[in-house]
């Protein structure tokens, strides 16, 4: 091997090479959380990774525009756009091509997308994301439905202290609205719960200050929070708001009495095109969320709900993967010993050059070394 | 029980905390007062509590990263960082300070704001200081300094800083007067926001205490 100038090496902030073990880990995880989608019911679609810029940026896209990567498509003139998230290409699908499919449809989707700028917290700009969209059905079952499948597919993969954060993010607009509450007033008290400061939501008086406060204080373990909920007295508009919340939750516990589920009525950052229950993961000791979900709207105003998981996350949570077991073949063992053992379930790493067949397993990395009868298991000398 | 870990600010705004975390029912081992100590990590008199002692703009990223799931961090340095990963869900009421703009006595004489378009300033707070002048349409090219910013102006690095000011002496004893305030800053009590969600009753529980610590100091 040649020597070349390791800055050569150096790759774009926010971009990274996925190594051995971890992309296997990777490719399996994503394997298993889309079969368990398509056991479902949910069946796979495969958007382009570039499409025309206005088509990604209609409906669920308008908040990712300053997200997203540009370039111009010298063919067609027209500006393009790398996908920053696959939600508008689903819903794009289910609009169009898809239009006239039955429904409820069930999709789900697994694939890589592109961010001009990382998070804080996760730096990553390309990452997988693996997800699921439910069209056209109205019930809170789809909710339902969608919510245990991330959840139940999560902890399909191994994910451990797994926990569900509820948030309604039309409820606190629906409040300030029903109260009459100013332009500037609504803006600071999005900006208080934001940072959960009731010091800051006490200075907006009268009835809408009472509700947001106690809206601020009922968030946390779930059944609490439906309780709080459940007596709160709110303006016409936003009691439905509330129901929809209260019901999911009791469907919710009642579904999965085990699934650590919290609520937080107040919470809208990043819910920016939900209309309806909408949910986040997490898992103990993670800062980084797995990934959300939630309803809201195609471009047409069909209905949908949907969650997409952020494989980065996802395998930050897993514990490091098994060695997987595999036999080291001597040079000149048969051919067909080595289909009969990679029958058996066994990975054969076969050797070239004759020499001391046990020392070259372990230089490989092997956990065993074929000894012309039998796999033997060679230590870590 | 899990490990919670405190974040608390090296320095001035640490002598205020202190007596706050007494009355929330943390009784830190005496070295974490000790400024010379070389120490980071300081146990505490509840065993699943530990405080890291960090420079006050390092509060902030390490609970917004969840090294830390609390911390003690000034609004200023919040409002920087702007943390989507961080709550603020108190105001502690100590390390009372502003954060204002501050020229050169000579210049404020014969400056007109409304001719800028561009200015040069030195300080710890780019973000803020960028935004500051952003919305009224001019340009600030931001000179980053951690420390001496008093000194700035008068050796011709740039024309005005922007910097904290709590009683005006320092600038006043660099021949600076203050012309206009951007933010008025306390001690906040900052929560990560996954802890706070995978943690709930438990981290709920010590921003109540914390909350009445603070409104018991107020009356």
């Amino acid at each position: 091997m040649a020597d070349q100038p390791l800055d050569r090496a150096l790759l774009p902030a926010g971009l990274a090479d996925g190594l051995p073990p971890f992309a296997e880990q990777e490719a399996r995880a994503i394997e298993r959380l889309t079969a368990e989608f398509a056991a479902e019911g949910y069946q796979r679609v495969k958007p382009p990774l570039v499409e025309f810029e206005d088509s990604l940026l209609t409906g669920p896209g308008a908040a990712l525009a300053p997200q997203m990567f540009r370039l111009m498509d010298p063919v067609s003139q027209r500006m393009m756009g790398v996908r920053a998230d696959f939600t508008p290409q689903i819903a794009r699908i289910a609009w169009s091509r898809l239009g006239n499919a039955p429904r409820p449809l069930r999709l789900c989707y697994a694939g890589q997308v592109l961010r001009v700028r990382g998070g804080q917290v996760r730096p990553e700009r390309q990452f997988a994301q693996v997800g699921l969209e439910l069209i056209g059905a109205e019930a809170m079952a789809a909710d339902l439905e969608v919510l245990l499948l991330a959840a139940g597919a999560l902890g399909a993969v191994g994910i451990a202290g797994l926990s569900v954060d509820l948030v309604q993010p039309t409820l606190v607009p629906a409040i300030c609205r029903g109260h009459g509450l100013t332009v500037e007033a609504t803006a600071e008290a999005r900006a208080a719960l934001d940072q959960k400061d009731g010091g800051r939501l006490a200075r907006i008086g009268g009835r809408a200050g009472d509700v947001l406060r106690t809206l601020l204080e009922a968030a946390g373990p779930a059944d609490r929070a439906r309780a709080t909920l459940a007596k709160l007295d709110l303006p016409a508009e936003a009691t439905s708001d509330r129901d929809r919340l209260v019901r999911m939750i009791e469907l919710t516990r009642s579904a999965a009495p085990d699934l650590a589920l919290t609520v937080d009525p107040g919470e809208y950052r990043g819910f920016e095109y939900e209309t309806g229950i909408a949910f986040a993961f997490f898992a103990k000791g993670l800062a980084a969320e797995l990934g959300r979900g939630g309803r809201y709207r195609l471009a047409g105003g069909e209905t949908a709900t949907g969650a997409t998981l952020y494989m980065d996350s996802v395998l930050k949570a897993l514990p490091a993967p098994a060695a997987a077991r595999c036999v080291y073949l001597p040079a000149g063992t048969p051919r067909r010993q080595a289909v009969e053992l990679r029958r058996q379930g066994w990975r054969t790493v076969a050797g070239f050059e004759p020499g001391d067949a046990a020392a070259e397993a372990r230089r490989l990395g092997c956990s065993h070394v074929w000894d012309g009868s039998a796999a033997r298991e060679v230590g870590h000398g | 029980m899990d490990r919670l870990i405190i974040a608390l600010p090296k320095g001035r705004l640490l002598a205020e905390a202190l007596p706050l975390l007494a009355r929330v029912g943390i009784e830190p081992e005496p070295e974490l007062a000790d400024e010379e100590s070389r120490r980071l990590l300081f146990r505490t008199s509840r065993p699943e509590i530990e405080l890291v002692r960090v420079r006050s703009f390092d509060v902030a990223t390490f609970v917004a990263f969840g090294a830390a799931q609390l911390g003690i961090a000034g609004s200023d340095v919040l409002a920087e960082f702007d943390y989507s990963e961080i709550y603020a869900p108190l105001d502690l009421g100590i390390g009372h300070c502003r954060l204002a703009v501050a020229v050169p006595e000579a210049m404020r004489a014969g400056d007109d704001p409304r001719r800028w378009s561009h200015v040069s300033v030195a300080t710890k707070y780019p973000n803020l200081t960028r935004r500051h002048f952003a919305r009224r349409g001019v340009q600030a090219e931001c000179i980053k300094l951690n420390g001496a910013l008093e000194l700035a102006p008068a050796l011709g690095l740039c024309g005005r800083i922007v910097d904290l000011v709590a009683t005006g002496r320092t600038l006043r004893d660099n021949g600076l007067v203050e012309v206009e305030r951007i933010l008025d800053v306390s001690a906040r009590l900052a929560v990560n926001r996954a802890a706070l969600k995978t943690r709930s009753d438990e981290i709920n529980r010590w921003i109540a205490r914390f909350k009445e610590a603070t409104d018991g100091q107020a009356t």
